[in-house]
């Protein structure tokens, strides 16, 4: 915003009508003059907020009444003495600010402050009482947990700070506020936990944080592509997540988050791959069932990524990798198909990939209608009427199945994408295709950083020590050591906790 | 200028992968997946068969021609094999894919003339795995066994590759040899090859149509019958089933089989061998070489038909007695047959005798047949039998009792 700075008249009314003019005359505009004082000197005030943005009744409760009812001590105070009057005996307000250019008032009123200028002062008064209508916090929709808290953010930045703060209850735990977006004036919170988080990474964020300047932030989404590394990837760098513990997890572990007004996504950074298959819920079930299930995301990725190009690559150009029994079974089934195999997997990918959008587009109301013609085009039609073979049904539905088992969806919507650069190459060149497209793909994911620290790590330089969270979760008494690939200030999390055996 | 040479970079990748195509892909249904071959001789030119799968029918559950059969043949002949395979496209709309040859037979005749130059294009084809067994007609031409249809394996090809893998691994007078074995046996100048025989008994001529699956006991069926002795790439003759199995003994290829042992005062004891491990040694002086084989074998009691009172450990240690004595007798009898009958060493004692004293396998190599015919073997066998089975003493000595 431009920082010309109008100061405030000394004349009520003509600060009433440029505060009007300012707003656009906006018919939500509400100002309420009144007079206070009685018998000897009154002065007119006026109370000016938006409808809607302002709790009525704390502006009628806390200004009205204490500025109205009080007609006591007979008035003779000098100027300063009014607005001295105003902010220690008056107005029972928490946050209360002073005032006293035109533009400073008018942007406390799009932020749902209550402003209140005396007539005869160049100066008034902004109190912080927003409140409006808001949805409250509320289960995750999107990241589930069996066991584990159960709220998540809402879309007011302060419930959401709120919430990490009543986890971390450390005075090192620091915000730090910003506004980003010309027009939107968007709240943005950056948090960390001093001694934990490391400095330099915390500078880049600061840094390109700062470089945003556009019109408008509206989702996290926004923020996160200004800010990633490699815009050129399919695959995430920044995590975002809508859990508190989440957050705090990763505060702890020395990771940096960035939350924004409006929506219940708060972004993580710097965010590696193997992090997009750690679920929370890893560290509040056992270790043995945390770790089985890490293996079997990753077994998860690898059919969503690769299997319907085996299968290209096999059944059109490596038959003679198939056990002959399968071979001759597929082949019975693949009888009477009139496609290549390439066609067909695209086909049905394609199938699914429609069904799966309008899934989620689709008012609630229509999902039961579509999702039946669904299944039975999927499932049953298309294979009696001979189009597509039974194997490939198999092939892509386990496919469509495993991409989900990977806990963030950012990551399995990058899967999804390099599933169709596999079939691509493995109906061209086979299983040379598949494997060259694997090598490029670890080229690529090995070239990524995230603020800094390779995309890969602790596998990609590799870490022992990090080991113990990857495809292991070993037990919590174990986890001695904080992630080196955040930092290494304060590597200690733990000393190593005395088991209590039996004596 | 950057984009302009991104662009055309980007045009002349997708011309690249669109426009060249895909030149060795073949789809699933437009494969004829071979699963047997045959070869024989006939007027001085190569009959090639091949048994290939109709997958709607093998994997039917539903659709597909009713009444049709799970494999189908195709004949061709030619000068050479390769031809003849080529040639097969003149009755069949689906290339011949071998990638998944079971089994090669080859016709009697042909083996008896030679089958070098017959296996030169399996070995030198690029589409062909080695792990395919080759097998000889006994009596009979390879056509002729790959024309039977067979019980429990809806093809053919599959039964043959089967019964010789079970056979080989419980009952020992089969041995399954690929064709990369019989080729280094026949380069080998210490070690001359032998093949598996199949043969067809009962009526052929119904044994070719889905009626002899019509009945519990089918009019035809297909038999391991022992071992085909050859000299280089010429079959010379066969083993009998015991013969046979004394081979798989010497060349340590026993899994498991069972033998029996006869009582003193009458009745057998059946054994099953459970581990069996033979050492082929030899030593040379003075230019002559001295062969023996020693046998170790561990044996269960598996059937008792006389009275012996097994519970006694000296009852125990006469059958282990009487048991040694028997394999050294089924291994004479084999070497017996190599050296008188065929004078060929299809044993490997050659190699054995290049391995401990290569200096003397030079002068004796050249003609190392005669010299292995002309030279004693020491057997020896020992023996221990472990378990009984469930029970201790035949329940009728029981009975008497």
């Amino acid at each position: 915003m431009d920082d010309n700075n109008t100061p405030l008249s000394t004349f009520l009314h003509e600060n009433i009508e440029n505060i009007t003019t300012h707003t656009g005359e906006s018919d939500d505009l509400i100002v309420r003059e009144l007079r206070i004082g009685e018998g000897g000197v009154q002065t007119d005030i006026a109370i000016i907020y938006f409808d809607g943005l302002t709790e009525d009744n704390s502006v009628n409760q806390f200004i009205m009444e204490p500025l109205m009812n009080r007609r006591g001590a007979r008035s003779d105070y000098s100027e300063s003495d009014l607005l001295d009057r105003l902010k220690n005996s008056y107005l029972t307000v928490g946050q209360i600010y002073e005032v006293d250019s035109l533009e400073a008032a008018v942007s406390s009123l799009m932020n749902g402050s209550v402003v209140v200028i005396p007539d005869g002062y160049a100066q008034g008064f902004y109190l912080s009482m927003a409140g409006w209508e808001q949805r409250a916090v509320s289960e995750p929709a999107n990241q589930t947990v069996i066991r584990g808290p159960k709220e998540a953010f809402t879309e007011n930045i302060k419930v959401n700070s709120a919430l990490v703060r009543r986890i971390i209850k450390d005075p090192n735990l620091v915000l730090k506020n910003r506004k980003i977006g010309n027009v939107t004036q968007t709240n943005v919170s950056i948090m960390y936990i001093v001694g934990l988080a490391d400095e330099t990474a915390l500078k880049e964020v600061i840094r390109r944080l700062g470089m945003i300047s556009t019109d408008a932030i509206l989702e996290s989404g926004y923020i996160e592509e200004y800010i990633q590394d490699e815009p050129y990837t399919i695959f995430p760098t920044v995590q975002n997540t809508e859990r508190p513990d989440v957050v705090a997890a990763s505060l702890l572990e020395g990771r940096i988050a960035i939350l924004i007004d409006g929506t219940p996504h708060v972004l993580l950074v710097p965010a590696l791959f193997v992090q997009f298959f750690q679920s929370a819920e890893d560290y509040y079930q056992r270790a043995d069932i945390s770790t089985l299930l890490r293996v079997l995301r990753y077994f998860g990725l690898f059919i969503a990524t690769l299997v319907p190009s085996l299968y290209i690559a096999i059944t059109t150009f490596q038959q003679e990798m198939l056990p002959t029994q399968l071979l001759v079974s597929l082949a019975a089934q693949r009888e009477g198909v009139p496609f290549p195999a390439f066609v067909e997997a695209l086909v049905m990918e394609a199938t699914y990939e429609i069904l799966r959008e309008a899934g989620v587009r689709m008012p609630r109301a229509v999902g039961q209608a579509v999702s039946i013609v669904g299944t039975l085009v999927i499932g049953q039609a298309a294979v009696e009427a001979g189009v597509i073979s039974a194997s490939m049904i198999i092939v892509v539905s386990i496919t469509a199945i495993s991409g989900y088992v990977i806990p963030e969806f950012d990551m399995s919507i990058a899967v999804r994408i390099t599933r169709f650069l596999f079939m691509g190459l493995a109906a061209v060149f086979g299983m040379f295709g598949v494997f060259i497209g694997i090598v490029l793909l670890m080229l690529h994911l090995s070239s990524l950083r995230s603020f800094g620290v390779p995309y890969m790590a602790p596998v990609g330089p590799f870490s022992f020590r990090d080991q113990k969270d990857v495809i292991l979760r070993v037990p919590q008494p174990s986890m001695t050591t904080r992630p080196s690939m955040f930092g290494k200030i304060n590597p200690l999390r733990q000393r190593r906790t005395k088991r209590k055996g039996r004596s | 200028m950057m984009i302009r040479s991104f662009f055309s970079m980007l045009i002349a990748a997708s011309i690249l992968l669109t426009v060249t195509g895909c030149w060795d892909r073949r789809e699933l249904n437009e494969l004829a997946i071979s699963v047997g071959m045959g070869i024989d001789k006939l007027d001085g030119e190569y009959l090639v068969t091949v048994q290939v799968v109709q997958p709607g029918e093998v994997a039917a559950k539903k659709g597909g021609n009713v009444g049709s059969t799970s494999v189908t043949m195709f004949q061709a002949k030619g000068l050479t094999i390769f031809e003849a395979i080529r040639k097969m496209t003149a009755v069949s709309s689906r290339k011949i894919y071998a990638a998944h040859l079971r089994v090669v037979v080859l016709g009697e005749e042909l083996a008896r003339e030679g089958i070098g130059d017959a296996l030169d294009l399996l070995y030198r084809d690029y589409e062909l795995r080695t792990d395919f067994y080759l097998l000889v007609a006994k009596e009979s031409t390879a056509a002729k066994v790959l024309d039977i249809m067979t019980p429990l394996e809806t093809i053919p090809a599959n039964k043959l590759f089967g019964s010789i893998q079970t056979s080989e691994k419980v009952w020992a007078p089969v041995t399954g040899v690929t064709l990369d074995t019989f080729i280094s046996d026949i380069d080998s100048k210490g070690k001359n090859p032998v093949l598996s025989g199949i043969r067809v008994t009962g009526d052929e001529e119904k044994g070719t149509t889905k009626g002899n699956l019509e009945k519990i006991q089918p009019a035809a069926q297909l038999e391991n019958s022992g071992l085909a002795v050859f000299r280089k790439d010429k079959l010379i003759g066969w083993l009998n089933t015991l013969e046979s199995k004394g081979y798989n003994y010497i060349i340590n290829n026993v899994k498991s089989t069972v033998g029996h042992i006869a009582c003193p005062d009458g009745g057998r004891v059946a054994v099953e061998v459970i581990r069996s491990e033979a050492v082929m040694k030899s030593s040379v002086k003075n230019g002559l070489p001295k062969l023996s084989v020693n046998l170790h074998a561990e044996e269960n009691i598996g059937e008792v038909q006389c009275q012996l009172d097994i519970t006694k450990v000296e009852v125990i240690q006469e059958l282990e007695q009487q048991a040694s004595k028997t394999l050294v007798k089924i291994i004479k009898d084999t070497i017996r047959a190599a050296q008188n009958k065929y004078k060929t060493d299809f044993l490997g004692f050659g190699n054995v005798v290049h391995r401990s004293s290569p200096g003397a396998w030079k002068d004796l190599q050249s003609d190392w047949d005669e010299v292995f015919a002309d030279t004693d073997v020491d057997v020896s066998a020992t023996v221990n039998i472990n378990r009984t089975g469930t029970v201790n003493n035949s329940f009728m000595k029981e009975a008497e009792e």
